[in-house]
């Protein structure tokens, strides 16, 4: 499999969203990944890109969320950055617990790493929060 | 997401169609719900066959429509659940929390069980 380094930033609104899909989904399904693969990356990168738009950026349009795809070795690596203050993730509650089953929100996180091989938060100099997630292809062969 | 709806034997079936990830899908679903309430609906089939994927947002719409019908006397199911949406909501234990049949004909029928 070919090796792909491609970056995108847009502004942090939803409204970009389907773009930031698009750019995700299209590299993917260009170098031949199956396409379930694909939609379980393009979900768990919109998690993330969601996270940042509104809680990281604070919905603020003005701000900008940072998207960098990386295949390489049979990985996908995705860095969703954005201009935040920081994130806590062990700060996130429990969706599986009783009293959060039939909340709305809340389960971005423990969705994606359900579905990849990992997820890290760290700082991206010049930026804020750095979220990275690594799926590995070879594995679902 | 586009959404569309039509009726049968009483039962408001939901059709939205496309990826379900966040932004606008909300509103559009969320607004639909309280128009059928509005006008007495008590009894919504959401069929999911059309739905390539759908993040935690979906889920969400999906809790948030249940609600809303639950507060108002009325009832939610799911109809056609693809592969993706069924593993979604089996690790996220909303499997507990819905019905879901395998056709809309099905869950239509299950309202005058």
């Amino acid at each position: 499999m070919k090796n792909l380094e491609k970056e995108l930033i847009i502004p942090s609104s939803q409204e970009n969203l389907t773009d930031a899909d698009e750019f995700i989904e299209s590299n993917l399904e260009e170098l031949g990944i199956d396409k379930s693969l694909v939609a379980d990356i393009a979900i768990t990168s919109t998690e993330l890109i969601n996270n940042a738009i509104l809680h990281g950026n604070k919905g603020d349009p003005e701000k900008r969320v940072k998207i960098r795809l990386a295949v390489k070795n049979e990985t996908v690596r995705i860095d969703i950055i954005d201009q935040g203050d920081g994130f806590d993730p062990t700060s996130v509650p429990d969706p599986l617990a009783k009293e959060n089953l039939l909340k709305e929100v809340g389960r971005g996180i423990f969705i994606v790493k359900s579905l990849v091989d990992s997820l890290e938060f760290d700082q991206e100099p010049g930026w804020g929060t750095r979220a990275t997630l690594t799926k590995n292809l070879s594995d679902n062969n | 997401m586009k959404l569309n709806s039509r009726e049968e034997n009483s039962v408001v079936i939901l059709e939205p169609k496309g990826k379900i990830m966040g932004g606008p899908d909300a509103t559009a679903m969320h607004e639909m719900l309280h128009d059928l309430v509005e006008h007495g609906k008590k009894q919504v089939v959401i069929d999911l066959g059309g739905v390539d994927w759908m993040n935690s947002t979906g889920l969400g719409i999906l809790i948030s429509s249940l609600t809303t019908m639950r507060n108002n006397d009325g009832y939610l199911k799911l109809a056609n659940v693809t592969e993706k949406i069924e593993s979604l909501l089996t690790i996220t234990k909303l499997v507990t929390v819905f019905e879901t049949y395998d056709s809309t004909s099905e869950a239509v029928n299950s309202f005058s069980e």
